[in-house]
Parts: C-alpha cells; structure tokens; sequence
C-alpha cells in the first residue's frame, strides 16, 4: 500500500489537484506519489469527487480492491473510447461459449467410446457423464457475479431487483 | 419536467438534473424517461461532464454503441460496488481456464481410446498375420521384426497426447493467468492488451482465435502404424483406472481455485505417466511373448 499523507510529499491525487493532502486524504492509501497516471486516468473518466463518493460508501478494507478496478476500467476507458472494459467481457463471454460447445461435443465424443469400450455400469462411465457438467457448476459456485450480457439487457431499470452482494452491512463482506 | 405545452417528456437525465430536456439534448437518446436507475447509475460513476466529453470525441456512429458501454458499466458497479467490471472479467477468465483445462483432459483420454481402439484391429489382425508369419519364419527373424516396429510405437504413443501443448486461444490465458486486482501501469500492460479487440459486439469475427490444434494430434494418431502384439490386452482395463480417479478426484478441487491448478496439473502428470506405463507394459510384454519363440 502507498505512504500516508503524513509522510513528505502528498499523495498523487492531491498533487494532482493541486491541494493539501491532509491526514484524512481518502485517496492517500491508494494512489502513490509514485503512481501518478493512475489518478490522472481516474480523473479524467470517473472525477475525483465521484470515486470520492464511491469510496466513502464502500468500507475501508474494499477500497483497495474498488481503486484497482477502477483505475483498470479508467484505462480501459482511455485506451478504447467506444467500448472500454465492456469490450473484454463480451470477447470473453464468447469464449467461455464456444469453449462450452466445445467441450459438450468432445464429451459426446467420450461418452461414445466409454459406452463401446466398457460395460454398462462401469465407474467411469459416470466420472466421464460428471465431467462436462463443471462448466456449469462452476457457473453456479459463482453465483454472486449474475451478470447480464452486455448488450443485450431490455429493460435494466425495471428488472434491477437490488441484489447487492458488495454492499456494506452484507454477510459477505 | 415537460416542455412548455409540449406533449414529449424530459429524458431522465433532464430529469434527474432539473432542467429544461431540449430537442437536442444530447444524452436523451439514451436515457429514456422510464428508466430513471440507468442514468442515476451512469450518473453516479461517470458524471454528466464525463459522458458528455467521451461522447464527443466519438463519430456519430459509435455514440449508441459507447453509451451502451457506458450504461453497462455503470450499472455493474452498481451491482457490485467493489470490484465492478473486472471481478467479472476475472471470473471469466477462470471459467476458461477451467474449460481448457478440462478440453485438454477430455481429449487425453480420447487419444487414449483412439489408441486402445486401433490397438483392439490391430490385434485382430496381428494374429491371423502372426499365425501365419510363425509358420512361415524362423524365430531370429519374427524377433527383428519386433524390434523393427517397437521403438516407432512406443515414440507415437507419447507424442499422441496433447500434453503441453495448449491451443492457440489460450495464449492470452496465460498472461491473464498472473493477472490480479492490482493496478497494472503502463509498463505492464500485455495482459490488458490482449483483452482489448476492437470489434462491435455481434461480429463473429473473432477467428483470429484458433482453436485447431487438435486436428493436428487426430492426424498424429491416425498416423500410428499397427502394433504387433501379442494376446497381452486385458491389462489395459486396468490401466484406465487412473484416469477415472484424476478426473474424479479434481471434482472435488472445484470451490478452491489454488488447489484446484495445484491438483490439475499434478492430475495432468499423472495421465501422461499413465499413459506412459501402458506403453512400457504393452513393450515389455510383447517382449516377454517374442522373447520365448527366439531359441537357438
């Protein structure tokens, strides 16, 4: 983690905002001196007083982890204007789909030899049925990030149910 | 707030904002009035400045496509305060992971059926072409026939299997392998980059991705020659079993992803010495069978 505000020189945001870094700097811990484009490219997509206000509401042992991801989709942002991070996660979503029809074949090509091969009832039979379903338990043992495609979501605002996994006061956190 | 005896209502950004929605606002196209949540979420990471700026720098045509963005962006931090879009990039990362780790074992066992299939013809040729050859040939030359053929089988046997060799879409797996939380700065920004395609959402034109190595090993396996073998196939029921229990036991690995990578490889491994063993059991009992026919 970065120095405190207390040490000699101030954090990277509030040099770059030109302002005394105080005790309490919210963005001390986690924008370096050292690191100054990390908070210039949070700047120019979020503005400070909005990753401000996102940080305050999240608690101190999350911010870490909300500032990287953050300054990961500022520079997403920066570097591809139209689609920003938005652009990976459909990329990898179709991946993760062609890998699926890709493995369901290949499992229907392994269940064809194991039933020629072997007896009925045989254990591995089942071992081979079990293995092209951990695609989709692996799905569901990470059910907390549902997530709509992108792109293809109708009606957001009226399905947006509130589920907030991330939220203070959650068991998870 | 409506227009002055007009009958259209302000976009939700209007509205959230209090002012007057003109005809030429530009974020009403995107912010429909009944979905005051979309632009509240937009709102909240970006801010009205910072779209308005992204927007302009954009041609006319990508504006619908980077609200779009924008809009889902927005709306997943809403979701998920902390991590936000790259949680879900990273579990989608490890979900292919997981997929090609499984693909690569699923066609391991393949080849090995493949295999014992071809070795099942082979047999039942061998031994009406052995029969014969017995009769025919004197036992020196029936044992430089085993040793002219052995070493090349043994060679196709391991080369068959697709271990280590990944396929060409996982390239960028193993650079997002080391990926973490942390902010990657400019010097590190190799993982970042292979994620970025600049391609509209519903081009398929992702070939660029090539997920044919594969076909390279069938042909490898349909490539082996005959193996001349003796009545030795019932000890290849018993070898399968390691197989079976890998591929049970990395179930169990599935909540915990260190010691699932842990347990695949070491699973991975295990197949290849597996696999491996049949070839030696499969030599030296061919061996042992020749090995009593060669009296001087």
């Amino acid at each position: 983690m970065a120095s405190s505000s207390y040490s000699n020189s101030p954090c990277a945001a509030c040099k770059f905002l030109r302002r005394k870094c105080l005790p309490g700097c919210i963005f001390a811990p986690y924008f370096p001196p050292e690191e100054p484009q990390k908070f210039a490219n949070v700047h120019k997509i979020f503005g400070a007083s909005n990753v401000s206000k996102l940080l305050n509401e999240i608690q101190p042992h999350q911010r870490e982890d909300a500032v990287n991801s953050l300054a990961y989709e500022a520079e997403a942002r920066l570097k591809d204007p139209v689609y920003g991070c938005v652009g990976a996660i459909s990329v990898l979503q179709r991946q993760v789909l062609r890998l699926q029809k890709e493995l369901d074949a290949t499992n229907a090509d392994l269940m064809r030899y194991a039933s020629n091969e072997m007896p009925q009832g045989y254990p591995g039979n089942s071992g081979s049925n079990q293995m092209g379903r951990r695609m989709n338990n692996a799905d569901s043992s990470f059910g907390q990030y549902e997530y709509p495609s992108p792109y293809y979501m109708s009606s957001w605002d009226n399905s947006f149910s509130g589920d907030h996994p991330d939220k203070p006061g959650d068991s998870n956190t | 707030m409506t227009l002055k005896g007009g009958t259209s209502q302000a976009c939700a950004a209007c509205k959230y904002q209090r002012r007057r929605c003109t005809a030429d606002c530009p974020l009403a196209p995107y912010f429909p009035a009944d979905q005051p949540k979309m632009f509240q979420n937009a709102h909240k990471l970006f801010g009205v400045s910072n779209i308005l700026k992204v927007l302009r720098q954009l041609d006319p045509s990508q504006k619908l496509v980077a609200m779009k963005s924008i809009i889902y962006q927005a709306n997943i931090r809403d979701k998920y305060p902390v991590h936000g879009c790259l949680g879900i990039i990273q579990q989608l990362w490890y979900q292919i992971q997981l997929a090609e780790e499984e693909l690569q074992a699923i066609h391991a066992q393949l080849a090995f059926y493949r295999q014992h299939q071809q070795q099942e013809v082979s047999t039942g040729l061998s031994d009406s072409i052995s029969q014969l050859q017995l009769g025919m040939a004197t036992p020196s030359n029936a044992l430089s026939l085993f040793h002219q053929d052995a070493p090349q089988n043994y060679d196709n046997t391991v080369s068959a299997l697709p271990i280590g060799s990944h396929p060409t879409y996982s390239s960028n797996s193993a650079n997002a392998a080391n990926y973490n939380a942390t902010y990657m700065d400019s010097k590190e920004n190799n993982a970042v980059n292979s994620l970025w395609v600049q391609q509209p959402p519903y081009n398929n034109s992702s070939s660029n991705i090539n997920s044919n190595p594969m076909v390279m090993q069938s042909q490898l396996i349909n490539s082996q020659p005959l193996i001349i073998q003796q009545d030795c196939g019932t000890q290849d029921y018993d070898e399968m079993h390691p197989f079976f229990d890998t591929i049970d036991d990395r179930q169990s690995y599935i909540a915990s992803k260190e010691a699932y990578e842990s347990s695949s490889e070491s699973s991975l491994k295990d197949t290849t010495q597996s696999v491996e063993h049949v070839a030696e059991n499969e030599l030296k009992s061919a061996a042992a069978c020749f090995s009593l026919t060669s009296v001087n």
